[in-house]
């Protein structure tokens, strides 16, 4: 339990980090996201109950970072990055096998595609609402670089978190699906 | 027959401790859902009073951090240009890093202590704690809320002009809405003309210095490019006489005329803004 706790702690200062990294102007303004990597990690690691549960507390935090609220109207709806970090860390939970054998990489792409998943759902929901639905060049960069982003962060963050998992004796085997 | 298809659930995957959990994601996911404008304005806003504490420190944190490492920068350089009096340097270099950063922060709030002043508007200083890390908002969050007189929908501008508007107010912090955002609409007149129209933010930017749009100006508005425009007051939000940017450039299209305009504030360097709470 005490990672389970830790990775909640992680996600929080992530996502608190988060406001603070500037965009990259290189490319194409895109942003820097490492709260989905932790999430998509946990979901590897954790039991089913206890992915949902770290799946939904870092939805409530994008959720209150993200929803605009512009006089009577609501852009993006509360619950709509839960039920995104939901299923995406379902997925990810049901390859976990796949990562208990070593296969990091699989993951690692994933996480990348995954994050670009949810930054392209945030703009198709802001364009159901505002109208024209435009993809620029510009547009695909800002959403595929942030997935790029955390793919060549995802092998860093997944060997920390798998070391803080044996520093603190974490028992889950991912394989097995059960605490050993 | 039947029984002989009719697996136990665990044997399928799913536990019962796995289908409840299931059920409570569910259900606490459908509540989030079903959220209306003013409960979910109540929700960004009370998660965003929770994380003041961080937002404040962290941001003090992150100046510490720029300022340190521009001194080291500045050490640097130094390093290349004099070797042989390279520690003596380092000592100056530093107390005058230091003494810089101190007349940069007296000149700073001299400046906005005399805009305060001289403004006709009631103002209340505030300083961007944060800025909005997704990709298609642009906001800035600011130290001041509800308990210094701050409420949703009050315009906030520096010494330069036009910033945006106060979006999501807790008890000490604030979301203030770029007017580079798509969403912030603002009544705007033309400066030597009668053209009125309506400036916003486009969907994305890409650059430091992000464009506004004036649309609905009519087709024979023929605006050059210096003219400055500025809030119209028209729409209750924003009073008048407040410069929102300069026209860039102006295009015909089918229906009206559409002008490109700079910001008059540099959205990417912002420090300290105020926010505008009525008029003297």
């Amino acid at each position: 339990m005490i990672f389970f706790f830790l990775l909640l702690f992680l996600v929080l200062v992530s996502q608190i980090a988060e406001l603070f990294i500037p965009a990259l102007p290189w490319l194409y303004s895109a942003h820097v996201y490492i709260v989905p990597v932790i999430v998509f990690y946990g979901a590897m690691a954790l039991p089913f109950p206890l992915m949902l549960a770290l799946a939904f507390y870092a939805g409530v935090l994008l959720d209150a970072l993200t929803v605009q609220v512009i006089g009577d109207k609501v852009e993006v709806s509360a619950g709509s990055s839960i039920l995104l970090y939901g299923v995406l860390a379902g997925i990810m939970h049901g390859l976990r096998p796949l990562f208990a054998r070593g296969h990091w990489e699989v993951h690692c792409i994933l996480s990348g595609i995954f994050t670009s998943l949810i930054v392209l759902a945030q703009y198709l929901m802001i364009t159901f609402r505002r109208g024209s639905l435009v993809f620029t060049r510009e547009i695909w960069w800002q959403i595929g670089a942030p997935g790029i982003i955390a793919m060549l962060v995802a092998p860093f963050v997944f060997w920390l978190l798998q070391w803080l998992g044996r520093m603190t004796a974490y028992p889950y085997s991912p394989e097995r699906g059960r605490f050993e | 027959m039947l029984s002989a298809i009719r697996y136990p659930v665990s044997e399928i995957g799913m536990s019962r401790t796995n289908i409840i959990a299931l059920l409570i994601f569910g259900a606490i996911l459908g509540y989030f859902l079903s959220f209306g404008p003013s409960t979910t304005q109540k929700f960004k806003s009370g998660v965003y009073q929770l994380l003041a504490p961080f937002l404040t420190s962290g941001s003090g944190l992150k100046k510490q951090i720029t300022s340190v490492r521009s001194g080291l920068k500045s050490l640097d350089q130094l390093e290349h240009e004099n070797s042989a009096l390279q520690v003596e340097n380092r000592e100056l270099r530093a107390t005058n890093q230091g003494l810089r950063d101190v007349e940069h922060e007296v000149n700073r709030l001299r400046h906005a202590l005399n805009y305060r002043e001289r403004s006709v508007f009631k103002l209340i200083a505030a300083e961007i704690v944060a800025r909005d890390s997704s990709t298609w908002w642009r906001t800035v969050t600011i130290n001041r809320g509800r308990r210094d007189g701050v409420e949703t929908d009050m315009p906030v501008v520096t010494d330069e002009g036009l910033i945006g508007k106060t979006t999501t107010v807790s008890d000490s912090i604030s979301i203030v809405l770029l007017v580079s955002d798509e969403n912030c609409r603002v009544a705007a007149s033309v400066e030597g003309s009668r053209e009125q129209g309506i400036v916003s933010g486009e969907r994305v930017t890409t650059g430091l210095t992000p464009l506004l749009d004036l649309n609905f100006l009519s087709k024979q508005a023929d605006l050059k490019p210096g003219q400055k425009v500025y809030t119209s007051g028209v729409g209750g939000v924003f009073p008048s006489g407040l410069l929102i940017g300069v026209v860039k450039s102006f295009r015909v299209r089918e229906l009206d005329g559409q002008a490109q305009l700079t910001s008059a504030v540099d959205l990417s360097h912002l420090e300290d803004v105020f926010v505008v709470t009525g008029r003297r």
